[in-house]
């Protein structure tokens, strides 16, 4: 376990590598920065002493190289949208991100998790076609117009919870809501197909054979197996949600990564956006890395040494 | 299960630990505070920056009027007509030289006294900084002279006409030269000082900034304890604040929702003619199609820009033939608000041009004009044209507009902070229209040019006026509208729109106070 993991942080350092290589061009052969810095009004003169005066003038690879040796100390460089150092600006917004992700991961597993099991334990019947039904309906369902839809429904007309913003614990609830249901959708069928598989093994027939109730056969045998396919969805979602859900912050004004991502990316501010790739990146493996060790908990059988 | 109560004990402590952690924002206090007035704006961008002199964004500057003050401050119906700020008086001493006379007793949120070595230091910061986003306006100023404690000459290098204009906006408000210097940009942007009636009090990015009020403002006391500006960007989201009343006031609203605005029982709505220009960019380049006016002109007839505003824009539009709007020097009367359309005269004069089944061309958009696109390229269609319509990304837009790469027709908006002339029509010199519209009228070179450094403003005005008449003839730009734009604003308020979009909060009235 332990080389297990020495190894993966050791693969951290090329993936950084290339992929700051890959949004360095990406963001470049895009668009210019100083074309979106300017008023419309501004005339081509305006925008070269601009050019100039950012050094963005110089040859692509001069800059990547002054780049990359301002990284090495930590340095991304500064937003050209809020001129002040990028990676503090990105790391701020990390609160607001878990946040959310937490939030919606407690969500999407109180609705999987549950109706996931029952339906594989009621498998073909009435109540595991409704919940097979609903789950293909949520994730059919866009999650801007779930977003949308709460807020007129439940802001607006119930006016139960504020519209958007962060805040208390009330501001958690419809963006919570709008992505957990979006990702129990998907999680339930898993659970549910995890579930079927694990009850239609030889030792379960056993547990029930010895005469064990359902609720424990269930609950102490199949569940800890079933798990596992969920922990692993519930880590790559989690990446994604803490990486920014650029939609859903969008609708409630959720100042987290997915706003300032979709800001950066629009004003073409390359050091905001370089540093939230690589601090997504970071995260993305760490993440994955603590997955592997859940599988691990769950399952001690699994070995990563060899 | 018990993994499974594991599994939940853990994600139930971190998503306490992390609403926990949040910092929060004002939800509590506003709550608990109701005893305060609070005005809380709607905003679709955040606040760009405190570095004044860095950024062109209307809606970060709406914000900063209320901290930072103006030498000089424009009426809010009119423009042009300047207002003692800082400056209690003005006067031109030579073509070069302007003479400010300060208001005394004026001091920073910090406390510093606000002197004349504060002028100079603002406005030679922005004068001489190349890096700095709005260098190109100021950099006409060559020097700020301190004359004695209350009085600044500010020396220009050539005649400067709108050099007030310049002075009553974006990067004017005067900063404290002696807090700025000790706590470079950094430190500033993290506590900015200005003169205004309301101090910053906290930024939370992409969310909010609130303001507080200024107890030792020099002025009439400030009317709000607190003035807040949110970030909200998605339409509905917005109005969906302003219908429940956690907005006072929602700007831009979209014409689907004016309705429900004016409808809502508990909210209003109000538009205001803007600077800003709606037209086709319209290429000369020779071997184009529209090198020939008669197609330039069959372009402009061919199009119902009347039924385009109302249709499309809801009705927030005025249909215009120039460059510039009322309440602008050089403004036409005759060419604004005018109904030229006439699609039977536009096929007749595309068949006079030699084209009497139509002449195909590309009309370029950006992805946020696309409806008015479309809708101009049905009628330019009805008008026997064929129409291939290019929608572009806005980066992917404003790189082919610097590139000079749209082929015969780009539609785009012009804006303009300084309610003058030469921001919308110095385009139109040759040396500027080369490689873009190609344009060139010797007469428009010598009247836009001699206009910008006469410093007489009746003469000016028909310079602008001459040039303005001959472009609505040659069509290097074939102006379709003005813009109007709009706010949702709450019972509870009184508020009038500005023709500069500003929100100065004292402005902003409880109609129970009145």
């Amino acid at each position: 376990m332990g080389i297990y993991i020495y190894r993966t942080l050791l693969q951290i350092v090329p993936v950084l590598f290339i992929i700051t290589l890959i949004v360095f061009i990406l963001v470049h052969v895009t668009g210019d920065p100083v074309a979106m810095m300017l008023p419309d009004t501004a005339s081509a003169e305006d925008r070269e002493i601009l050019t100039q005066a950012l050094g963005l003038d110089r040859p692509l690879y001069v800059q990547y190289y002054i780049f990359l040796s301002n990284l090495l100390q930590g340095d991304f460089g500064n937003s050209f949208r809020y001129g002040e150092a990028a990676l503090p600006i990105v790391l701020e917004r990390l609160p607001a991100s878990f946040e959310l992700a937490a939030a919606s991961m407690l969500v999407a597993c109180c609705i999987a998790i549950p109706f996931g099991i029952w339906s594989a334990v009621k498998r073909n019947s009435v109540f595991d076609l409704f919940i097979s039904g609903v789950s293909v309906l949520g994730k059919a369902m866009p999650s801007f117009w779930v977003g949308i839809m709460l807020i007129l429904i439940v802001a607006v007309q119930m006016g139960w919870t504020p519209v958007s913003g962060r805040g208390g614990f009330s501001y958690l609830i419809l963006p919570a809501i709008t992505l957990g249901t979006g990702i129990a959708a998907e999680m339930t069928r898993l659970v549910r197909s995890s579930m079927l598989e694990i009850i239609g093994q030889d030792y379960i027939r056993t547990a029930r054979s010895k005469g064990l109730r359902e609720m424990i056969v269930i609950n102490k045998h199949a569940l800890r197996n079933a798990l596992i396919p969920v922990v692993t969805i519930t880590g790559l979602q989690l990446t994604n949600l803490v990486g920014g859900s650029l939609v859903v912050e969008t609708v409630f004004s959720w100042p987290g990564m997915g706003q300032l991502i979709v800001q950066a990316i629009n004003s073409h501010d390359m050091a905001i956006v370089q540093a939230s790739v690589f601090v997504i990146a970071l995260m993305v493996i760490l993440i994955n890395l603590a997955t592997d060790i859940a599988y691990r908990a769950l399952d001690p059988r699994i070995k990563y040494n060899r | 299960m018990k993994q499974l109560r594991h599994i939940s004990i853990v994600w139930f402590a971190f998503i306490l630990i992390a609403t926990g952690c949040s910092g929060g924002t004002s939800g509590s206090k506003e709550e608990g505070a109701q005893q305060e007035k609070v005005l809380t704006i709607g905003n679709t961008i955040d606040n760009v920056t405190f570095d004044i002199h860095n950024h062109g964004n209307t809606q970060t500057e709406s914000i900063h009027v209320n901290i930072f003050e103006y030498l000089v401050k424009k009426d809010g119906d009119d423009p042009r007509k300047k207002l003692p700020g800082l400056a209690v008086s003005w006067e031109r001493t030579d073509d070069l030289t302007w003479r400010f006379k300060l208001k005394e007793g004026v001091k920073f949120h910090n406390g510093d006294p606000f002197t004349a070595a504060d002028v100079k230091f603002t406005l030679e910061r922005v004068a001489k900084d190349k890096s700095l986003v709005d260098y190109s306006s100021y950099s006409n100023i060559d020097q700020v002279n301190v004359i004695d404690e209350f009085t600044v000459d500010v020396i220009t290098k050539e005649p400067d006409p709108i050099l007030l204009a310049r002075l009553s906006r974006i990067s004017s408000g005067i900063l404290p030269a002696a807090y700025f210097e000790k706590v470079g940009v950094k430190g500033f942007m993290d506590d900015p000082v200005g003169t205004g009636p309301y101090k910053f009090s906290k930024w939370i990015k992409d969310d909010r900034i609130e303001l507080v009020k200024n107890t030792d403002y020099h002025g009439e006391k400030p009317n709000w304890d607190r003035v807040v500006f949110r970030t909200i960007p998605e339409s509905t989201t917005r109005i969906s604040e302003l219908l429940t009343g956690s907005i006072d006031i929602a700007v831009i609203i979209p014409p689907g929702d004016i309705q429900r605005v004016k409808d809502s029982g508990s909210t209003y709505y109000v538009d205001k003619e803007s600077a800003r220009v709606q037209s086709l960019l319209v290429r000369q380049t020779p071997g184009t199609v529209t090198e020939n006016p008669k197609v330039r002109e069959a372009i402009e007839l061919a199009i119902d820009k009347k039924a385009v505003i109302d249709n499309v824009l809801g009705g927030a539009g005025v249909p215009t033939q120039e460059a510039i709007g009322p309440g602008i020097l050089g403004h036409s009367p005759e060419l604004f608000n005018t109904d030229i359309y006439n699609v039977e005269r536009a096929k007749q004069l595309l068949a006079e041009a030699g084209y009497p089944d139509g002449v195909e061309l590309t009309l370029s958009s950006p992805a946020s004009t696309k409806e008015v696109a479309e809708t101009l390229a049905a009628y330019l269609t009805e008008a026997s044209f064929k129409v291939n319509l290019e929608i572009l990304e806005q980066t992917q837009y404003k790189q082919r507009d610097n590139s000079n790469t749209f082929k015969e027709l780009a539609l785009q908006g012009k804006g303009n902070s300084m309610f003058e002339a030469p921001l919308q029509l110095e385009i139109f010199i040759t040396e500027n229209a080369a490689g873009q519209t190609d344009y060139s009228n010797k007469e428009v070179d010598e009247l836009l040019k001699a206009a910008a450094t006469n410093l007489n403003d009746e003469e000016r005005a028909e310079q602008y006026e001459r040039a303005q008449a001959i472009l609505a003839q040659d069509r290097p730009r074939i102006f379709l509208y003005q813009n109007k734009f709009n706010y949702g604003v709450n019972n509870r308020i009184d508020f009038t729109p500005r023709t500069d979009e500003m929100f100065y909060a004292d402005d902003i009235k409880l109609k129970e106070d009145e």
